[in-house]
């Protein structure tokens, strides 16, 4: 027995060295990663390695693709300005919080400057904490959940929390359709769906608009009849959801099978092209509230639109958007120190302020949010247009 | 440099301990999935106690957690084992998975988890008191291997109705490994919590439940160290394949997906299977100085057993009916008939696996009943062998044999675990009763062949020597000589006869109906489930009834010529007909 047990743990040490003396070898040297001038003069010598990852596989790859493109975008865009150049290193996490934890530990050891993602909420208020232990900035894309940079003094963001976002949502209705009484519903089985829901509650009681019915229902439901012959039977001006898109086209759809044509508002889950492409006619009247239009005509994200449907098949999501933004705010800090030193740059991304992006002028509060005009859309003629 | 690692590496402690809450189901031959809910429901409770400072001023908060999280684990296996325990294969999968899916939505509803939003912890745990906390757990599964708790678990999983006639308590045992399983998962998901800083009930889902099974298999389930090589493996991987340059996307899970496709495969035994198993690692004992000291057997001519009006019967089909029958200690005797006469429902009447549906029995003192369980026969000195031979067949010969020591055994687990002597000398004694019966067999130099590669005969053999190592008072043996040519069955009349020699009582069911007149002291024939004549075995050899049962004609031939002729008839019914 005992000599089993010493042949086993020898095979299984010898592994975790072998393992560990690979990694370490990648670990890159001390090259000044800081250069002369400051902003559009900026030149650094040595390459500024940026680390990301994303949900490519698993519940989050719908997301994640578009994040990993958008970044690969931003990055060969940024290079082709001369004077600062980004290494970029995408790796999957799987959407597995523990492969996550993994990877930024990684990305920490190989020396990255800053590191961008997680894309899930959950997954970041496991990984963040590790960042921010090891004095490495993270900046995530997608983290709309309350928590996130109150982990740390190196965590920032640039995707508008629900708090920030669905306020801006419920004025808007109420001011264009006159709401005084609506019914919620929300799965309550996701965390942004449910941060979500926390956000319309607070909103709807700061317009004074009145909850007559709380639906929950689970983020795998596909059919909400029974729900809403519930809705049916109350005396509601409009139906608050919040959901993910899986959630959203459905129940779009079939609330107006059976007759509900109040008008339907929603959380980030409905910014989508998909709501248009699968609901078709029945999503007409929806309203969205979202950190980013793509009809928006700020010239910045007209050259993006342009740039990534040329790059990639299909036009971008918002959370493209915001990965491309996010490095164009990483690419503002660095040249404003000219220091790819992650000292520096958590410095200088303390004082981004009114940065022109695809989401517009962006600024990092005191809190290390994100804050820039937030658009509230309603769903006219197959798309997304302001909602006046 | 390991410190740079140090979340892969706790991570790899971690996913080894979930795999052993999985390993200690499997070890008994369960499938539970319920462990991922276990695990979520310690994590999520052991928030509500853990205090942010030391208890008492030196009591870590983390222990506090693991003693805390563990005990949850052990209650609500408990709670949930009471209803479930008694299912078996795909039903205990689905109903415990189903339990793991009803603790996520519970908590998930609930307000002071947060609800999917998840939950905070703070940092307690890191590589080295995660290695710490596993190389105990290790430990403690190395230690069960050899105690009696391990062979009882080994017996489950290999072959439950065996397990019971050994006086295993079969239910009782299950539920100790579901229980077991319990603490470790509860163990897990505090140590999650409180490493990864963060939880929600969505974490725990199928997927991880999923992913501790696969480690488990992985790594094996024959050797304690299984699921350390299953989780190094698994979470070696991907780090790997990074470090190779593999690109990020579907080649990656692929690659995964095939090697463990690979491993399934051709290692069905799982990685551990790759370590060399030292086949001696049991030596037979035969120091006779060694032998434990055993209670005497019943005095000559006390009643063991006494049936009285006995009947089984299916709906309308009397498979036995009204049969008297009383046994002396000391005494052999047979049960002869022809096929479907009802002997082995008789002897499964006696030895507690089926009740019976008339009459009276009393057996060493238990009276048949349908609350009587086999194990409770065997604990009084009832140990059989069965028609169709119901060996652990992956075991080894001596180890099948220790299983039947089970009865005279105490449990040596905490003794174990940290070395005593006393431990040590009572597994030494057993082993010396062991190897006794397998000498006395004639099986001591297989002794380490696995019980499933032995030739027929010698299962037979085995068989009676699992029976013998449990010092019984009663030995059962159903057709022991099937399958054994004339010097065989001469060596196994003779052996039967040195049995009852030193006080054991023996009812034996054979064919081979020569070797029974040499062997018995009575015989009762049985036909169409009644007693067709009973007594020395020379008058019923003369029995016109029996010899019309089993010739199918009128004899009128003397005794001489009926003993030849029934042994000739024997020759050809002893095939193993009803072997199936």
């Amino acid at each position: 027995m005992g000599r089993k047990f010493l042949s086993a743990t020898a095979c299984g040490s010898a592994l975790l060295l072998a393992l560990t003396a690979c990694g370490s070898s990648s670990e890159s040297e001390d090259v000044a990663l800081t250069g002369s001038g400051t902003g559009a003069e900026c030149t650094i010598d040595a390459e500024v390695p940026i680390a990301a990852t994303f949900g490519l596989t698993g519940a989050a790859a719908q997301y994640g693709q578009g994040q990993k493109n958008a970044l690969g975008l931003a990055v060969k865009n940024l290079n082709k300005a001369g004077g600062v150049t980004y290494d970029l290193t995408v790796e999957d996490s799987q959407t597995d919080p523990q492969q996550a934890i993994q990877l930024f530990e990684g990305f920490i050891n190989d020396g990255a400057s800053i590191i961008v993602g997680p894309t899930l909420s959950n997954t970041a208020k496991q990984t963040d904490p590790v960042a921010q232990e090891n004095q490495t900035p993270v900046m995530g894309v997608s983290n709309t959940a309350s928590g996130i940079t109150e982990i740390g003094d190196y965590i920032f963001r640039v995707s508008l929390t629900e708090e920030a976002v669905i306020p801006q949502t419920v004025e808007a209705a109420k001011e264009s359709l006159g709401l005084e009484k609506v019914v919620v519903m929300y799965s309550n089985d996701d965390a942004f769906t449910e941060s979500g829901y926390q956000a319309f509650v607070a909103a709807l009681e700061e317009n004074n608009v009145e909850i007559v019915e709380t639906l929950t229902f689970s983020k795998s439901d596909t059919d909400f009849r029974a729900l809403l012959d519930q809705v049916k039977g109350t005396d509601a001006d409009a139906i608050v959801v919040s959901g993910l898109i899986e959630a959203a086209v459905p129940l779009v759809t079939q609330a107006r099978d059976i007759g509900i044509d109040l008008p339907i508002i929603g959380g980030n889950g409905f910014n989508s092209p998909a709501l248009i492409e699968s609901a078709g006619k029945a999503a007409e009247g929806v309203i969205v509230g979202a950190a980013w239009n793509s009809a928006s005509d700020n010239p910045q994200n007209t050259k993006f639109l342009e740039d990534y449907t040329a790059a990639y098949d299909g036009q971008p999501d918002q959370f493209a958007a915001q990965a491309y933004a996010g490095m164009q705010v990483i690419d503002h800090a660095v040249r404003a120190g000219c220091s790819g030193e992650r000292e520096d740059i958590k410095k200088n991304l303390g004082n981004i302020e009114d940065v022109p992006t695809v989401l517009g002028e962006v600024t990092l509060n005191e809190n290390r949010d994100a804050e820039h005009e937030a658009l509230v859309q309603v769903v006219e003629n197959g798309k997304f247009t302001i909602l006046d | 440099m390991m410190f740079e690692y140090s979340a892969l590496v706790t991570l790899i402690a971690l996913t080894a301990i979930l795999a052993y809450s999985f390993y200690a189901v499997l070890l008994a031959g369960q499938l539970s999935l319920a462990q991922i809910g276990l695990a979520s429901l310690a994590a999520f409770t052991s928030a509500l106690v853990v205090p942010a400072e030391p208890l008492f001023g030196f009591i870590p908060p983390l222990v506090i957690g693991i003693v805390f999280g563990m005990s949850v684990g052990m209650i609500a296996a408990f709670i949930l084992g009471l209803p479930v325990i008694r299912l078996r294969g795909v039903f205990l999968a689905i109903a415990t998975l189903a339990f793991a899916e009803m603790v996520r939505i519970f908590l998930i509803n609930q307000t002071w988890t947060n609800g999917a939003q998840g939950m905070s912890f703070p940092k307690l745990v890191g590589p080295v008191s995660a290695w710490l906390v596993l190389i105990l757990v290790a430990y403690w599964f190395w230690r069960l291997a050899g105690s009696r708790l391990g062979r009882a678990f080994d017996a489950i999983r290999e072959d439950e109705l065996a397990a019971g006639s050994m006086g295993i308590n079969v239910a009782r045992y299950r539920m100790a490994s579901f229980v077991i399983a319990g603490a470790i998962s509860g163990l897990y998901g505090v140590l999650l919590a409180y490493f990864s800083r963060f939880a929600d009930p969505n974490g725990f889902s199928f997927v991880a439940a999923v992913d501790g099974l696969v480690t488990a298999v992985v790594g094996g389930v024959t050797l304690f160290i299984g699921p350390i090589l299953g989780s190094v493996f698994l979470s070696v991987l991907p780090e790997l394949q990074r470090t190779l340059g593999i690109d990020a996307g579907w080649i990656r899970p692929m690659i995964s997906g095939v090697l463990l496709l690979v491993v399934i495969l051709f290692l069905p035994g799982g990685l551990s299977s790759l370590i060399p198993r030292r086949k001696s690692a049991l030596k037979l004992e035969t120091d006779p100085a060694l032998m434990p000291a055993l209670a005497p057997l019943p005095e000559r001519g006390t009643e063991i057993v006494r049936l009285q009006g006995l009947g089984k019967h299916y709906g309308g089909v009397h498979a036995v009916r009204e049969v008297d029958l009383h046994l002396e200690a000391g005494e052999i005797l047979g049960l002869i008939g022809p096929n479907g006469a009802g002997k082995t429902t008789l002897v499964n009447m006696v030895t507690g696996l089926i009740p019976p549906s008339s009459g009276t029995g009393t057996v060493l003192g238990n009276t048949l009943t349908v609350r009587t369980r086999a194990h409770r026969l065997a604990k009084s000195g009832v140990a059989r062998t069965f028609q169709q031979i119901k060996l652990f067949n992956r075991l080894s010969a001596l180890e099948n044999v220790l299983v039947g020591g089970y009865r005279i055994g105490k449990d040596t687990l905490l003794r174990r675990l940290i070395f005593l002597p006393s431990a040590r000398r009572h597994e030494r004694e057993l082993l010396a009763m062991a190897s006794t019966q397998l000498a006395r067999v004639g099986l001591a130099d297989k002794a380490a062949t696995s019980a499933g590669d032995l030739s027929y005969g010698d299962q037979r053999r085995l068989e009676i020597a699992r029976a013998l190592a449990a010092h019984p008072t009663l030995l059962v043996l159903d057709e022991p000589a099937a399958g054994m040519n004339h010097v065989e069955a001469a060596g196994l009349s003779e052996l039967i006869r040195s049995l009852a020699g030193d006080g054991i009582t023996v009812l034996v069911i054979e064919h081979n109906v020569r070797m029974m007149l040499q062997t018995c002291d009575r015989i009762i024939v049985l036909n169409f489930g009644e007693v067709i004549a009973s007594g020395e075995p020379a008058d019923v050899a003369r029995n016109p009834q029996v010899l019309e049962a089993y010739l199918g004609s009128d004899a009128d031939d003397d005794a001489p010529h009926g003993e030849q002729g029934t042994g000739r008839h024997a020759a050809t019914t002893a095939e193993p007909e009803e072997q199936r």
